[in-house]
């Protein structure tokens, strides 16, 4: 009687199992491929709207799957040690190792045929020429990468102090120069109120710590100097024929910035938590509006935010944040934003592996992305389901259509934007329409709550980037180093280095935020960090950038 | 005597030949097993090749360039990896006493409990947490600790505490958290054996012993733990060797960057160099160590218990 | 009868303090053990924007279903439980039948290589190559990206095979030889002999490995992390507690075009905590008078 019961289990297992081979069998011709990526992405769901047409148009379906559970670095490690590799990959800062252990396919034989025009069109020659390892291209960034390389955009989608805007409605919207006059203002504003209405408890300010989003309390130094995010270094210009390579680790801002850190710490002003939160933590705590300000980049908050604030009408008090670009003195220039320039890092990007039985087709899956009728169908969805068209061409969509657009289940089952695969920003090519969405102006300024945009309207701007004051300028051909910096391994000698200085930072940067005597503890830190010998990671830079100029 | 003695090897391995007949089907699945083995358990071990290389993918293990003990000694000069090793072997130390002592301490509780009913209920209560993923537990644990969670409720309440302690931040805490989660959640589990040996002990000891005048406290202590002595003894010695593997998913999903000092343990350690960092040759290295470590452990163990003429595991 | 009242009216006042104290220790026991599954269960009934506010101990304070309706809609759960409980009962079947086979083998007292046969498996208790070779050699094997990675590599655990060993041994030798002496073979001996004495045992072993395939996914990850048909339940579960709420076009020019999901509240992970849970805690009460008699003989000697 049991045996037979069991025996019946099994089979019904057996036939579940017959069921999933089943479903790995192909029904069509469409391949069924698979994209990973070294970053944090929501899955779409099967058989999603958009994703079936581009099947049938292309005869690929990419399977896109996310980082869970691991680092990325982990991810990619033990992707690399076992050689199980999807078709199409983004390696993240793990590009390089994925390169190394030959699991990349080279670019260049492709970009060289007219059949791939998109794809060779993307960059110009000498910027390829920065994504060459040996002599071959074996991916392609596709972020910050602007049609004909004219952005246009109202965005700011990196690094500032944030702040939100009923704060700076109750001071009657100052300008904000300088890293005292910030905390100044959040700490005059925490007086008078303590809890939102809803009863939450404000939060004057919180810094993330975790993992590689450290640089949420490590890297504002850089700026406070005046410098661009050149990430790992400063690059001094003070000589512009012989740029030097400074670390911003050691400097006297660095150290005023983690003195006002702890004074503010110290004051009760600062999140007890700040260390110790994850992100997801973080995430959820910024999301109920209680957190008036942070040092952190655009696209790691704001999408999340912005749409939890939306959905739960949040915005509608004022919550929203705007970025601000101090500097630790007051008249100094500041470079938080670098102009309308695209930021090109070479350092990772979309590649084909070598697990891709065909390509060819790969690549022409690829090129095929950047068709004006593929891009818009991924970014702006079909046309009179998702947005309209004006009789001058012009796209726009409907409040209805911007809330689809802003609904998490809408999205999964209907949008399929391919988010990692080729894109550009800016000006469409029929040259009235951005390829983005949220580039448009009516795009930006619809559905923006009332407080936000009278926060423009009084500080008389029209996009987030001129709420940082920054002076444009051109960037050096380096910029940003940290994407010579960003692949080091423990390989080399540098790369032992860096990777010491980023374990140090990572265990004493709160520690002295925390610390009842800050000057000892910063001491104690110093000498951590000196026994990384940064000199070697420093020169190694030096050695990089001088090559670089050369060249 | 001598015939038999001639004739007895001779005899022995007709005995064997034949005994290997009727046992082949012994032989045979016995052979399948070794080839299993050798395939999932120590064909893997030819990896810790690669803590003497250079190792990289595209060479492989048979084009790597050997490099000695260099990972070795990157070890041993790093005070990252002494910290892990501090931190490994004091958690396990800690989990292992404090769990045992809190199993043996909850049996015999729970074998004073007369009501049967109340018992019963009591034991399949305490079962519960150990039938639950250490994701759930640590998810427990961190939302029961957090500055607004039940604990820091309770305890400011009772003002106990003048204001919530955030116990994630403080280096002091963690292994006493680590060590309390454990206990939460293997108590009730690990007390089945203890509980099971202290009902097999001869009732008439205790009866006698009753007769001679000895309270509660004095049967436990001459009568219980003496007959627990063995099984505690035989449990230790089986669980030794895994305090050096005390630490990957719980420290892994509690910890964060104020307390990795106190929260990192080797396997994160070798994770972090030998899988986030591609160093496979260095996280190799660490990972040999550790079993070297472990092995020490057993034997030394066992060699103790033999000569103290208890329960040994070989 | 009349020995238990005496022994009633005996009892000390010490003895009453030691009871009450007792009592009331068990009770607290069973609080702090239950409590914070109740909680999560209060939390998972609870309707989402309010639970943020706290407060909430055993009772939902605004009761609402959404959070299972969100849990059951996510596509990865409902695939997750069907490979879990695939996974589960396939493999928990598997694995006791080779476990105890090889056990029957190594408890054989005339087997002739028994106790080389259980040094090679002690061995593999402690010697590990580590998780890249492990890795390598699946990938190898080909066993990566497919199913059987859950199965097979888990097969034989040398601590269940000591803890069956060890209950075998502890069967009377007299059944064995009166069955050879009727002519049976030894598996016959293994499959009518000594297997339906070995029930507990095998309960208990069979409750390890279920619970095991239960809670694990970290294979889940490692081995079949882009086929997600393979995907399972407390990965699943892992996703959603870690929670990808960021949006999949983070760093593109400008994070309003990414699709994106919402915070994930805490009323949903507790939700899919629950539904992971609630399976194994339905199940365990039922099993428990095998598994502690399987336990007590398998894994003490004597």
């Amino acid at each position: 009687m049991k045996s037979k019961k069991i025996f019946a289990l099994t089979m019904a297992c057996m036939m579940g199992l017959g069921a999933f081979a089943g479903c790995a069998k192909k029904k069509d011709e469409i391949l069924n491929w698979k994209f990973f990526a070294a970053m944090f992405g929501s899955e779409i769901n099967d058989g999603n709207e958009i994703q079936e047409l581009i099947a049938k148009d292309t005869g690929i379906r990419v399977k896109e799957s996310w980082l869970t559970g691991q680092t990325s670095s982990e991810a990619i490690g033990s992707i690399v040690a076992s050689g199980d590799l999807p078709e199409f990959i983004d390696g993240g800062d793990g590009s390089e190792d994925l390169y190394k252990a030959g699991y990349l396919v080279a670019w260049d034989d492709y970009l060289a045929k007219p059949e791939f025009a998109n794809l060779k069109e993307m960059y110009t020659d000498k910027e390829w020429e920065m994504f060459k390892h040996d002599g071959h291209i074996y991916w392609a960034n596709v972020f910050n990468n602007s049609y004909k390389g004219k952005p246009v955009s109202h965005g700011y989608n990196d690094e500032a102090f944030w702040i939100q805007v009923r704060v700076l409605e109750w001071d009657n919207y100052p300008i904000i120069e300088t890293l005292d006059e910030y905390f100044d203002l959040l700490e005059r504003y925490y007086k008078e109120n303590q809890t939102n209405e809803d009863g939450t408890k404000i939060i004057p300010y919180t810094a993330l710590c975790e993992d590689w989003r450290y640089f949420c309390i490590e890297n504002a130094p850089e700026f406070l100097d005046g410098y661009p995010n050149d990430g790992s270094v400063i690059v001094n210009l003070d000589n512009p024929d012989a740029p030097k390579i400074v670390d911003y680790n050691t400097t006297p801002t660095a150290k005023r910035y983690f003195a006002k850190l702890n004074e503010v710490y110290n004051k009760g002003l600062m999140d007890p938590e700040f260390a110790i939160q994850t992100y997801d933590e973080y995430m959820a705590k910024l999301s109920t509006g209680a957190v008036l300000g942070m040092c952190d980049q655009w696209w790691d908050f704001a999408g999340t935010v912005n749409e939890n604030f939306k959905a739960n009408k949040l915005d509608e008090k004022g919550y929203n944040y705007v970025p601000l670009g101090p500097t630790i003195d007051k008249g100094m220039t500041n470079r938080w934003y670098i102009g309308a320039t695209d930021t090109l890092n070479s350092a990772s990007g979309i590649a084909v592996t070598t697990s891709c039985k065909d390509p060819d087709k790969a690549f022409k899956f690829l090129n095929r992305m950047l068709d004006q009728d593929m891009h818009n169908l991924r970014f702006w969805g079909i046309e009179g389901v998702d947005y309209l068209k004006k009789d001058s061409g012009e796209f726009y969509r409907t409040q209805e259509m911007r809330d689809k657009w802003a609904d998490a289940n809408y999205t999964k089952s209907h949008c399929c934007m391919y988010s990692y695969f080729p894109q550009y920003g800016g000006m469409s090519r029929d040259g009235i329409n951005t390829m983005q969405p949220g580039d448009s102006n009516d795009e930006f300024f619809a559905g923006m709550a009332e407080p936000l945009k009278k926060c423009f309207e009084r500080y008389g701007y029209t996009a987030y980037n001129q709420f940082l004051r920054s002076t444009d300028g051109v960037v050096g051909i380096w910029y940003p180093m940290y994407q010579f910096s960003n692949n080091l391994k423990t390989d080399t000698e540098a790369g032992v280095a860096w990777t010491k200085m980023g374990e140090t930072k990572h265990t004493w940067l709160p520690q002295i935020v925390v610390a009842k005597d800050f000057e000892s503890e910063w001491n104690k830190y110093m000498e951590a960090y000196a026994a990384c010998q940064p000199e070697v990671f420093l020169a190694y830079m030096q050695e990089t950038l001088d090559n670089l100029i050369k060249s | 005597m001598s015939l038999m003695g001639t004739s007895s090897p001779a005899l022995k391995e007709k005995n064997s030949k034949a005994e290997m007949k009727r046992q082949s089907v012994l032989l045979i699945i016995a052979a399948l097993f070794v080839i299993y083995g050798i395939v999932f358990y120590y064909l893997p071990l030819f990896g810790w090749i690669m803590a003497f290389q250079n190792y990289k993918i595209k060479d492989g293990i048979f084009g790597s360039e050997f490099v000695g003990l260099k990972w070795f000694k990157f070890l041993f000069d790093d005070d990252t990896f002494l910290r892990v090793i501090r931190n490994t072997l004091c958690m396990g130390v800690i989990n292992l006493v404090a769990t045992t002592v809190t199993a043996i301490g909850f049996a015999i509780l729970l074998n004073e409990v007369k009501n049967t009913f109340g018992k019963k209920l009591v034991q399949t209560i305490s079962y519960l947490p150990h039938f639950l993923s250490w994701i759930v537990v640590t998810g427990i644990v961190h939302d029961a600790l957090s500055l607004n969670g039940v604990v820091n409720e309770l305890f400011v309440n009772l003002h106990i505490f003048k204001e919530p302690i955030s116990f994630f931040s403080h280096k002091e805490y963690f292994w006493g958290i680590v060590a309390l989660s454990h206990v939460w959640k293997e108590t009730g589990w690990n007390a089945i054996i203890y509980l099971a040996t202290i009902t097999s002990i001869d009732p008439a000891l205790y009866e006698a012993a009753a007769m001679d005048g000895a309270g509660r406290w004095q049967k436990i202590k001459h009568i219980t733990l003496p007959g627990l002595r063995s099984t505690i003894i035989i449990l230790l010695i089986m669980n030794i060797g895994n305090v050096i593997n005390a630490g990957f998913e719980v420290q892994y999903l509690l910890g964060n960057g104020l307390i990795k000092p106190v929260s990192e343990t080797i396997d994160i350690y070798v994770l972090n160099y030998g899988v986030g960092k591609m160093n496979y040759s260095l996280g190799t290295a660490g990972g040999v160590f550790k079993t070297f470590v472990s092995l020490t452990l057993i034997v030394i163990f066992n060699f103790i218990a033999k000569k103290t003429g208890d329960e040994r595991l070989f | 009868m009349n020995s238990k009242t005496k022994k009633k009216v005996q009892m000390s006042k010490w003895d009453w303090a030691f009871v009450i104290c007792n009592t009331t220790f068990m009770v607290l026991f069973c609080i702090i053990t239950l409590y914070p599954v109740l909680n999560t269960l209060a939390l998972s009934f609870n309707d989402g924007l309010d639970a943020v506010k706290g407060g909430i101990h055993l009772i939902p304070r605004k009761f609402s279903t959404d959070s299972y309706t969100t849990v059951f809609n996510i596509q990865g759960i409902r695939q997750g439980a069907i490979v879990t409980v695939a996974r589960t009962v396939l493999g928990t079947l598997l694995a006791l039948a080779a476990n105890a086979l090889l056990s029957f083998v190594v408890s054989r007292k005339k087997f002739l290589f028994r106790s080389s046969l259980s040094l090679f498996w002690v061995i593999t208790m402690y010697a590990s190559g580590g998780m890249i070779p492990g890795l390598m050699l699946l990938k190898k094997l080909g066993l990566t990206n497919s199913f059987w990675v859950y199965i097979v590599p888990g097969l034989v655990s040398a601590f269940n095979v000591l803890v069956l060993r060890t209950y075998m041994e502890g069967l009377p030798d007299s059944y064995e030889e009166s069955a050879q002496l009727d002519g049976a073979g030894y598996l016959k001996i293994f499959t009518r002999i000594i297997s339906p004495l070995c029930k507990p045992v095998y309960a208990t072993v069979a409750l390890f490995v279920a619970v095991g395939h239960w809670n694990s996914w970290f294979d889940a990850m490692l081995y079949n992390r882009t086929k997600t048909e393979y995907t399972t339940l407390q990965y699943e579960l892992q996703k959603l507690l870690s929670s990808v709420m960021q949006q999949s076009g983070t760093a593109s020019s400008d994070g309003k075009t990414a699709s994106s999901s919402k915070v994930t509240p805490i009323t949903v992970r507790s939700a899919a905590t629950i539904a992971t849970m609630l399976p194994i805690i339905c199940l365990y009460p039922f099993l428990q008078r095998y598994f502690v008699t399987g336990l007590t003989i398998g894994g003490v000697k004597e």
